[in-house]
């Protein structure tokens, strides 16, 4: 009767260990599938982001590079 | 019947003990099998972060032809052929026609897209009759892992590769290949595993398990504005001089980081892209830009100085029969050095050279080795190519009568572009001759594992006075009008540097090209930058001078950085404190708070302060003339009634 019932936990845990295994691939599967839509989100953004693509994209609406740079005024007061 | 169960016993111990280890371990080989759990490779990122290279998993989709039924196929093919036709730019019919082909040929495995990112994936597997799954619909998905440049071709080559082909040898470019065996692979683990169905394996318990390690993150010194402008201007020129290849490398001045190297190649159909690392592994004859190293050995023997004066005749030179020629017809005549330098007359430099070492070349060829220029800079990326230097003590047919004069502008000489921007370099960091290097960072999980500082090669290449002389001549090409690089001058931002106009292949018949380039620095004091721009082979009839093809380029990424750099003023105080507004407001002030009723004297008050009094008070004011109040037209002390008019003259 108890090594029956031992029998039964083992069958019982043999199978929730192989029900993680399963749900560990498809985390894995999913962690590999946002970590390629980030990559790819990523690539876009710095694409977008590069300054030769925002020149382009603004030039026809007359828009182009300073010729000067920016000028910053520093104010270095006592307090 | 009796027999027949004798033999069956007898075959069942043949079974049980005889082959039965045989069986038991092919039983065990099909349910057990020792996985190798592959490491992550690390990520490459530039100098702020932006990834540059990464691993990601990438889609190959494929169709089952015969898995669907007849129903749902007739239902849906018409509606997959327009999505997949919208999907690959192609026309309807293109994709019905093929899809019923696949399935009359009872084609398991039709090819629908390779190489897919994760979100053309999921388009996919959305489309109609695939969206049923892998059993009814009958998609199939292939997964590997790729890698992937974020930023696209920019920096490609320099970034590299590790490839592996089937022998397990491997082919490494790049700081990819350099580096990739000592901080990007990691180590594969290793554990046993048992076969549970759907396809999928348990770990079960093995002391022999390793545990896999991840690479480690390289953080590069590439910046990638720079490197966005510089490969842009590269490949504008390029296009615009039809040119075969090019390369461009910025190099901050006083530490050595490569900000931006870009190496541009043409294929046949004319575009350009990373070919190959020029910049690193192309050794060619410098030409003109030599002239700099040849100076700054005269000058530092004192043989010469920047005003001695040559004679360049008639901007033909003959030493053994061979000829050295000015770019300018006709020579320039007699002219300082200095100024051989800056219009660089090759017969000027020549001469100078000629007339100092002619009798002892090895003394020349002595003080380019003692600036380290017949040593590789021993970089990690494979490939470097080697400098070459005749010397006459060493017996391998580079030296002639003529290698003297002939090195004196660059020719017989060899360095790569990295090489001689190395030396630039040199020169812009007062004789500090600092090694370039790509690598900042090796990271892992945001944790520094490893930092890498400068690396000097030498820390003093010529003496202060020379290295200022040096730097005027270089400030003079761009800033003289007479100098090769006038035209790059802008009264914005100032630049330093050398042009040079080399032949290439001139000892083949027939074949006559050109090398652009242009190599310096900026600002011209105090560098922050040096930059070499290399161009081989631009298309003559558009041009080739080394100003023309090579400089805008320079000048773009000098003036990229210019205009990125703000312009600090620093002031120390906002309160600005002014005697007579002050005593102003005072008076105002305390006429204000005395005067409610009675008109006050308002003579030798600001116009807007008596305006805002007598307003005030409820009075109307007319102004007549502009300055500080002259007359008023009610006397001081008279009482006022509301809404009188008060006219104020001023002066």
């Amino acid at each position: 009767m108890f090594l029956s019932a031992l029998a039964v936990i083992m069958i019982a845990s043999s199978h929730s260990a192989d029900r993680k295994v399963y749900e560990i691939a498809n985390l894995k599967e999913e962690v590999k599938e946002l970590r390629s839509a980030f990559v790819e989100g990523r690539q876009k953004l710095m694409q977008l982001k590069m300054e030769s693509s925002v020149i382009k994209k603004l030039t026809d609406k007359g828009l182009s590079p300073s010729e000067e740079p920016p000028k910053k005024i520093k104010v270095k007061t006592q307090n | 019947m009796f027999i027949f169960a004798v033999l069956v016993v007898v075959k069942l111990i043949n079974i049980q003990f005889v082959h039965g280890n045989e069986y038991r371990d092919l039983a065990e080989q099909r349910t057990i099998q020792n996985v190798i759990i592959p490491a992550n490779r690390g990520n490459v990122y530039s100098a702020e972060g932006n990834l540059l290279a990464t691993s990601v998993p990438k889609y190959d989709i494929r169709f089952d032809a015969i898995t669907p039924s007849a129903k749902n196929f007739e239902k849906h093919i018409k509606s997959l052929s327009d999505s997949l036709a919208k999907f690959h730019g192609k026309i309807s019919s293109y994709y019905e026609k093929a899809l019923r082909k696949a399935r009359a040929n009872k084609n398991r495995y039709f090819l629908l897209g390779r190489n897919l990112g994760y979100s053309n994936y999921l388009r996919i597997r959305n489309f109609p009759l695939l969206n049923m799954g892998a059993f009814k619909g009958g998609l199939i998905v292939e997964q590997k892992t790729k890698r992937e440049h974020p930023m696209g071709g920019i920096a490609q080559r320099s970034i590299g590769y590790e490839r592996f082909d089937e022998d397990e040898n491997v082919t490494r470019a790049g700081i990819e290949g350099a580096f990739g065996e000592q901080y990007l692979r990691g180590s594969d683990g290793r554990r046993l595993k048992q076969k549970i169905g759907k396809g999928q394996w348990k770990p079960i318990e093995d002391y022999d398990q390793i545990e896999p390690k991840d690479g480690y993150d390289l953080y590069t010194t590439i910046d990638v504005n720079i490197q966005d402008i510089a490969h842009h201007a590269l490949l504008e020129q390029l296009e615009k001089y039809k040119a075969d290849h090019g390369s461009v490398v910025v190099m901050e001045t006083k530490t050595g980081e490569i900000k931006a190297i870009s190496n541009l190649g043409r294929n046949k159909e004319g575009n350009y892209y990373e070919r190959l690392n020029y910049a690193v592994g192309e050794s060619h004859e410098p030409g003109s830009t030599f002239k700099l190293m040849a100076l700054a050995v005269a000058l530092e023997d004192k043989v010469i100085d920047t005003s001695t004066v040559v004679d360049t005749e008639n901007g033909i030179l003959t030493y053994y029969g061979k000829k050295v020629r000015d770019s300018k017809n006709g020579g320039y005549g007699k002219i300082s050095v200095a100024k051989a330098f800056e219009v660089s007359s090759n017969t000027g430099i020549v001469k100078a050279i000629h007339n100092s070492y002619t009798d002892n070349p090895k003394k020349f060829v002595d003080g380019l080795y003692d600036m380290n220029l017949q040593n590789t800079l021993d970089l990690p990326i494979i490939g470097e190519g080697k400098p070459i230097i005749p010397d006459p003590r060493i017996k391998n047919n580079r030296w002639s009568g003529i290698a003297l004069e002939w090195m004196a502008y660059g020719y017989g000489v060899s360095f790569t572009p990295l090489q001689t921007l190395t030396f630039y370099n040199a020169i812009a960091n007062n004789g500090e001759m600092v090694k370039p290097r790509f690598l900042k960072e090796v990271k892992e999980f945001g944790n520094t594992i490893k930092s890498f500082d400068k690396e000097v090669i030498n820390p003093r290449i010529c003496s202060p006075e020379t290295i200022s002389k040096l730097q005027q001549l270089l400030k003079d090409v761009v800033e003289k009008d007479y100098g090769t690089g006038n035209g790059l001058y802008s009264e914005n931002f100032s630049m330093a540097g050398k042009t040079g106009t080399c032949q290439k292949d001139y000892q083949v018949k027939g074949k006559h090209n050109y090398i652009s380039s242009f190599a310096g620095y900026f600002p011209a004091e105090n560098p922050k930058y040096s930059c070499i721009v290399v161009i081989h082979e631009p298309d003559k009839s558009v041009g080739y001078y080394g100003a023309d093809v090579s400089g805008p380029v320079f000048k773009k990424v000098a003036q990229k950085i210019y205009t990125d750099t703000p312009i600090i003023d620093e002031i120390n105080d906002l309160e600005v404190q002014d005697a007579s507004i002050k005593t102003n407001y005072e008076n105002y002030f305390e006429v204000a708070q005395k005067y409610k009723t009675i008109m006050p004297d308002l003579r030798g008050m600001p116009a807007m302060d008596a305006i805002t009094l007598l307003e005030n008070m409820g009075m109307k004011v007319k102004v007549v003339g502009s300055g500080k109040v002259k007359k008023q037209s009610i006397a001081k002390g008279v009482k006022l009634k509301s809404k009188k008019t008060i006219v104020i003259e001023l002066s």
